[in-house]
Parts: structure tokens; C-alpha cells; sequence
């Protein structure tokens, strides 16, 4: 096809046409009026041949132009442009012919050469309607094409190239080649004339409007046959143009597939209304799988489907039951009936469809006939959605006449109904969606929310540095670290790990920041803060989480630390001046094991005296606990070993060696499933 | 993974834990001790020798019971504790709140006596 469509090419076509259709008569009438003085005009036949050929091949090109910008055309219109065509060409024809009827033997009458102009302007019409036929039969032929077909009009499309150039060979004789010729293109026609899917798109009225084209095609083609043939019988003054294969053929092809046209879209009335019923099935089908976007309601689904119900089983009445455990309710559940007549039907449905309990729902999702009793109606279907393997809603279509519901109707419901409920599913999975990204945001808020609960910088003075690291398993975590400048020489540090870990245990470790920071401004020795915090938290968490922690109070004066711990991990301490590292052996409950006066009984204090070089770790159970993929955990003595070998690094780097050790512990496949953390302290060699 | 098997030796109400306690399971122990209170005993041991790790959501469990063992006058004992598990409670300082032994046959002693 010729994309460029700057040039007019439809009109350059026409152009050349009417100029080519000129030249053919004015060669004609010189080749006449040679015939009747008997003179040699020097015009040869072939000249008519080549310029009929011309003509025929421009009006093709006009009419393609045409058919190609209005492709989109729906049939019935493009057919009613053939038939205004058919129209005008065979009223032409009769004009003529009244005209001839009216001047009989008159000068004018008998006039070859104005014979002749008529005979040309009839040909071109003709021609031009059968080409436009033509055409228009190959779109109709051509719709929904496969590969065959498209081959099989390639073949047709030669031959009639072929029978374009027949007249050269058979010199316009009418000869057993002719008929043969004319056999095969008739052949091809009718092989051609079975494609004629187009038709059940039409509906009901359509199909009518399409029969009353037909018919006046084929009788404008059958009146202007008649012409061409008697036209071909007249006198001898007479330059032959139409007993030509290629026009002959042409009125075969037109001939065939009209009439088969006919006929089928004929024999197509009675049944169109099922196809028109199976699209708007389709139809229907696509509302269902489209209904749900996320601003519409389940709702409108139901009320899709139950309109798609009716009208694909022509249900005399309808109406759904939503479970009542449903948290939507649908507006207007009745259709085609009123509440009195539902129940009085209700009463007629068997006892076991009227449950929403599990036994039904083996049945759910197909449609279930039933025969029932009621005076007016006699027959009922029961439909049931299953939505996430529990009844959504049942839905009851009723007809009058018994066994209404036949095979097809029944499955077609049942598979509306799976579709509304995927479309309902897929709404619900949808929303759920949307919500979980939700909690996502709220939970990223906590993260940081939590982040902040950790101080950003460590209370510390010159004589010691200090270093931290946590990481939670979940987006929030349970573990607390924190610090205190009482005074210019005493510093506190505490560790916390809260029972448990996600958003629960975030929730007490914020409180357990609360207390320490309030505690702690007391002025209050370890083991005291202890039994204060276990007071205080005893009211707070709830009956099975706990608290763990170790505090320690530095004081750089003395070189020493108070030390209390609640049922936390040792705080391993590596004393520089024995080269060994130890975990710190101190009794103590967890907080909120004991939640009354007599936790003081179960904590205690000791005080150590530190010296330059030596190094506390304190740590969470996460760093304990972290697994290989065969279980074994990291434990007490790798941490031992780590801090003994790298006693020497600064804490940061001792922190960073535990770390990676854990990291590199555990593997690809293991697990670290809790929080961890991790406090450094290293005592500098300030003296 | 957590396996809970229940057994009844008498008048004492044995609960086997066997795998790992951790916060997605602890409920099942917790549902567990919950039915047993329920169904009333006087006596709760539990064996902890197929136990291979606990974490702390599970030791919330059995904390959040003492007061109720003892309000009820119901003996409680735990046996058979790996080394790993029995550090775990010793940590947190549990083993001087609930009654840790090594092995079944202390624990039913433990149970009989007055």
C-alpha cells in the first residue's frame, strides 16, 4: 500500500481514468467512422484493447484509494455505496435505453457514433460498479482472514489479471478458450464465495438492511448484464468493450458471492439473536473481569454480574443474598421481582441450599438447577460465589417454564460467576495490598522513631572511649543501650534487651529508655536502679515480656566501676594486665520476672577496679546466639578469643572484628534472628 | 519448629518441648500450659531434653506462669535441659525461681514429695 498520502492519488487516478476512458473513445470513433467509409483508419483493435485495460487498471487504483481511507467503515455502509453505485450505473443504462425507445428510428436514433458515446458512457459505469463489487466483496472476504483465504484471493487476483490480457490472445471471440477461461474464474468465484464470516456480526436488523442490498446489487449487476449482453447482439457499427473475459468474470464473481451472501444472511435471520446473545456474553464477561478498579466498589460487581445472570439465561425474575457475615450490602437485590413474591419462592428452595455453613461449599461457584413448585414460576438456579473459600453470596435466577436453564446457560453462569468472584478476590488481594504498604510506611516511621531512641553520641570523658553498635532483626527492635554523665568522674552505661523483638518489644524498650533516663538523675547506685526500674517496669510490660540489663558506673577517679546486672548476657572484661578476657560473674534476675519488693533479694552490685588498657564489651544474646546453618551458635568463647587477639585496636575496630566474625559465623545460610548489639569501652592508658 | 507432646504419669502432667521455642511459636507452649491450668493439675513438669534452643519470648512464657503455679499450689519442675538451654535460664536468673534438675526421675521425686 502507498503510504504517502501528500499525493492524491485517488484523484490522480480519477483523473487519468476519465482521460484514458476519453482517449478510448475518440479512438473508437475514428476507428467507426473509418468501418463506415470503409477506410482504413490506421487504428488497430489493440489500441481499444490497451486503453480498455488502461481504464479498467486506473479505476481499480481509484477504487482501492477509496476503499483503503474508509476502512473503517462498518459493512452495511460500504455495501450501500455499492448499491448507490449499482444504482446509478443501471439507471443510466435505462435511461439510454428509454431514450433510444423515444427517438426510435430517428436520425438521432440511429446515429452510430452517438450510439457509441452512450455505449462508452454505459460501459465505464458498469465497469466501475463491478470493480467497486469487486472490491467491496474482497473486504467482506477478506474479514477475519487467515492465510488460506489470503492466498486463495492472491490466485483469484491473477487469474482475473490474466483474463485483463485474454482479449489479445482470443481477440474478443466468443470461442471454447472464452468458456473455459470463464469456467475457472467461475470456479475460483465460487471457492471464494464461502468466506463470508462477516455475516453473524450483524444483528437482527443489520441483516435486514444487508438483504435488501443484496438484492438490489445483484439486480442492478442483472440489468446491466442484460444491457452488455444485448448490446452485444446489435448491429455491426459496434466497437465491442464488453464481451470481455475480464468483465464477464467480474459479473460471475459478483453474481456468486452476492447471491451466497444472500442466502446465508438469509438463513442467518432466525438464528442472529443467539450470536448477539453469546456477545453480549462476551461483553459481559469483559465487564466483570474489568468491573473492579480500585475506586469502585464490590458492589458494582454484584450488581454487573447479577444483570449478566438474567440476561444470559432471559430470567424471569432474580435476586442475591449476601452472607451475612459480609461487610457490604447490595442496593437493590431484587430484579424483575418484589419482596413478597422472593419468599414466597424461598419457601420452595430445598432446605440445605439456605445455609451459609461449609457443607454448600463443595457445590459453590456452580450453578446448581433446581425444580421447584411455586404456582408461577417453575424452574430455579442457584448460583453460589466463593470467595476466598467462603460464600460471598448466593444469587437465585427463577424462570416460569420447567427445566428453563439448559447446559450452555448453566455454564456460562458459573463462569460469570468465577470471574466476579476473581474480579472480587483480586480487590480484595488489591486493598490488601495497598493496606500492607501502609503498615510498611507506619513501620519505617517506628524505625526511625526507635533510631532516635539510641543516643547519637555516648556520654564519655578523655579517660576512656566508647564505641556502639545495634541492629534489630525486624524494622524495629528490643535492644537499648544508652549513657549518663553524673558528674565529671562518673559516667553510667546501661545495655537492654527486651523480650522478644519486632514492634512489641520497640514498645518497651522505649519505656525502658524512660525509666533509665528518669532513674537515673536520682543520683542512684546500680543495684538500687535495678530494684527501682523492676518497679516501675513490674506496672509497664505486659505479664510475659522482661527486661535485661547491665549497668555500669565508671568512676575515673577512683578507677573503678559499680556493676549490677538483671539476668543480662555477661559483660566480658579484658584486663590488660593479666592479657585475658573473662565474662563478669554477677548474680541477677531479669526486670519484670519478679514483680514485687522482694526483687531487691535478687539483684546485687559489686564494684571493680579497672586499670589502663582493659576493655569492656557489653552485648545482646542476638551476637551469642547467631547460628551457623547446622546450628551451632557463636557463643561465649569466640567472643573471648576475638577480644583477647585484638585487645590492642581501638574500640571501634574491636567492634568491627566482632562483627564481621558474626557476619562471616553465620554465613550466607545462617541466621542472626534477634536484635543485636554490641558496647565497646576501652580504658586509655591516661596516666 | 516446635513439637509439644503431653503426658500423664499419675498425678503429674509431663509436657515435652521438643525443637526450639521462639517468638513465632512461644503461643503453642503458652496455649499449651494454658489448657493444662485449665484442665487443673497439681503438678507440671516439663522435658526440656529435646529441647535445642529457647529464646526469650519462650522464657516470657513460663514466667508469666509462676504466679499463677504458685497461687495454685501446683509443683512445677523443668528436666533434662542441655547445657546451652539450662545457661539461658541461669542468665536470666530463672533458675532461682523455677526448679531446674537434671533429669526425670529427680523431677518425679521432686514431685512427690509433701
Amino acid at each position: 500500500m502507498i503510504k504517502n498520502s501528500s499525493l492524491p492519488l485517488g484523484r490522480i487516478s480519477l483523473f487519468l481514468a476519465i482521460l484514458v476512458w476519453l482517449a478510448l473513445l475518440l479512438v473508437d470513433l475514428v476507428r467507426i467512422f473509418g468501418m463506415i467509409n470503409n477506410l482504413e483508419s490506421g487504428v488497430s483493435e489493440e489500441v481499444t484493447w490497451i486503453l480498455e485495460i488502461l481504464f479498467f487498471f486506473f479505476i481499480y487504483l481509484v477504487y482501492r484509494r477509496i476503499f483503503w481511507k474508509n476502512r473503517q467503515l462498518d459493512f452495511l455502509t460500504l455495501i450501500w455505496r455499492g448499491v448507490s453505485t449499482g444504482l446509478f450505473a443501471a439507471s443510466a443504462g435505462l435511461l439510454t435505453e428509454i431514450i433510444y425507445l423515444a427517438f426510435g428510428e430517428s436520425k438521432i436514433g440511429t446515429d452510430p457514433f452517438l450510439r457509441n458515446v452512450f455505449y462508452h458512457i454505459n460501459f465505464a459505469l458498469t465497469s466501475a460498479f463491478l470493480i467497486f463489487i469487486t472490491l467491496l466483496w474482497k473486504h467482506l472476504i477478506l474479514y477475519q482472514k487467515n492465510k488460506q483465504v489470503v492466498n486463495q484471493w492472491q490466485v483469484f487476483e491473477f487469474s482475473m489479471l490474466g483474463a485483463l490480457f485474454f482479449v489479445f490472445f482470443n481477440h474478443n471471440n466468443f470461442d471454447y478458450s472464452f468458456l473455459f477461461g470463464l469456467t475457472i474464474l467461475l470456479i475460483l468465484s465460487i471457492l471464494l464465495a464461502v468466506n463470508l464470516k462477516w455475516i453473524p456480526y450483524l444483528n437482527f436488523k443489520e441483516k435486514w438492511k444487508t438483504l435488501l442490498f443484496l438484492f438490489l446489487i445483484m439486480l442492478c449487476a442483472g440489468v446491466l448484464f442484460y444491457r452488455v449482453l444485448d448490446s452485444g447482439n446489435e448491429g455491426q457499427l459496434q466497437i465491442n468493450l464488453t464481451d470481455n473475459l475480464f468483465l464477464m468474470a467480474l459479473f460471475g464473481f459478483v453474481f456468486a458471492y452476492g447471491l451466497f451472501s444472500f442466502l446465508v444472511t438469509l438463513f442467518n435471520l432466525p438464528t442472529s439473536s443467539v450470536f448477539e446473545q453469546k456477545l453480549t456474553e462476551a461483553i459481559n464477561f469483559q465487564k466483570l473481569s474489568q468491573s473492579i478498579q480500585p475506586e469502585e466498589s464490590e458492589e458494582q460487581v454484584i450488581d454487573i454480574l447479577l444483570d449478566s445472570c438474567i440476561s444470559a439465561s432471559f430470567s424471569d425474575g432474580a435476586w442475591i443474598e449476601l452472607n451475612p457475615k459480609e461487610p457490604f450490602q447490595v442496593k437493590n437485590p431484587l430484579r424483575l421481582l418484589d419482596e413478597s413474591t422472593k419468599t414466597a419462592v424461598l419457601s420452595y428452595l430445598p432446605q440445605e441450599t439456605q445455609s451459609w455453613g461449609p457443607s454448600t461449599i463443595a457445590e459453590a461457584n456452580q450453578a446448581q438447577a433446581i425444580r421447584i413448585s411455586h404456582p408461577t414460576y417453575k424452574s430455579a438456579l442457584l448460583v453460589h460465589l466463593l470467595v476466598n473459600k467462603s460464600i460471598l453470596a448466593r444469587i437465585v435466577l427463577i424462570k416460569e417454564v420447567k427445566e428453563g436453564f439448559n447446559k450452555e446457560m448453566i455454564s456460562i453462569i458459573g463462569t460469570f460467576a468465577r470471574q466476579a468472584c476473581i474480579s472480587v478476590e483480586n480487590h480484595r488481594l488489591l486493598n490488601q495490598a495497598i493496606e500492607n504498604e501502609r503498615y510498611q510506611e507506619e513501620l519505617k516511621i517506628a524505625q526511625r522513631v526507635q533510631k532516635a531512641l539510641l543516643p547519637l553520641k555516648l556520654d564519655h570523658p578523655v579517660s576512656f572511649d566508647i564505641c556502639a553498635y545495634s541492629n534489630t532483626a525486624d524494622e524495629v527492635g528490643g535492644d537499648y543501650y544508652d549513657t549518663y554523665q553524673v558528674d565529671e568522674t562518673h559516667f553510667v552505661l546501661i545495655m537492654g534487651d527486651v523480650s522478644g523483638k519486632g514492634t512489641s518489644a520497640a514498645f518497651h524498650m522505649a519505656q525502658m529508655k524512660g525509666v533509665f533516663q528518669s532513674l537515673i538523675q536520682l543520683g542512684i547506685h546500680p543495684a538500687e536502679f535495678m530494684n527501682k526500674a523492676n518497679a516501675a517496669l513490674s506496672k509497664c510490660l505486659e505479664r510475659n515480656h522482661f527486661i535485661t540489663a547491665s549497668i555500669f558506673e565508671i568512676d575515673t577517679a577512683n578507677h573503678s566501676f559499680c556493676h549490677a546486672r538483671a539476668g543480662h548476657i555477661p559483660t566480658l572484661w579484658y584486663k590488660a594486665k593479666e592479657k585475658t578476657a573473662a565474662f563478669i560473674s554477677i548474680e541477677g534476675l531479669g526486670l519484670g520476672i519478679v514483680r514485687n519488693p522482694t526483687y531487691k533479694n535478687h539483684v546485687e552490685e559489686k564494684t571493680f577496679v579497672y586499670s589502663s588498657g582493659d576493655i569492656l564489651v557489653l552485648l545482646t544474646d542476638g551476637i551469642l546466639e547467631g547460628r551457623k546453618e547446622t546450628g551451632e551458635q557463636f557463643g561465649y568463647d569466640r567472643i573471648k578469643k576475638i577480644v583477647e587477639e585484638h585487645h590492642q585496636k581501638t574500640p571501634i575496630h574491636l567492634q568491627q572484628e566482632i562483627i564481621n566474625s558474626l557476619h562471616q559465623f553465620v554465613g550466607g545460610d545462617g541466621t542472626i534472628d534477634d536484635d543485636y548489639s554490641l558496647l565497646v569501652v576501652k580504658f586509655k592508658k591516661s596516666d | 519448629m516446635l513439637q509439644l507432646e503431653r503426658i500423664k504419669e499419675g498425678n503429674k502432667e509431663i509436657l515435652s518441648l521438643i525443637g526450639e521455642v521462639d517468638a513465632s511459636n512461644s503461643v503453642l507452649l503458652d496455649q499449651s500450659i494454658q489448657e493444662i491450668l485449665q484442665q487443673g493439675t497439681t503438678c507440671l513438669l516439663i522435658d526440656g531434653s529435646q529441647l535445642g534452643y529457647i529464646s526469650s519470648a519462650g522464657l516470657g512464657v513460663f514466667m508469666s506462669y509462676l504466679d499463677d503455679f504458685s497461687e495454685q499450689g501446683i509443683r512445677f519442675a523443668i528436666f533434662g535441659l542441655n547445657e546451652q538451654v539450662s545457661e539461658v535460664f541461669k542468665i536470666l536468673g530463672l533458675d532461682r525461681l523455677i526448679q531446674i534438675v537434671p533429669d526425670k526421675s529427680t523431677a518425679i521425686t521432686l514431685g512427690n514429695e509433701p
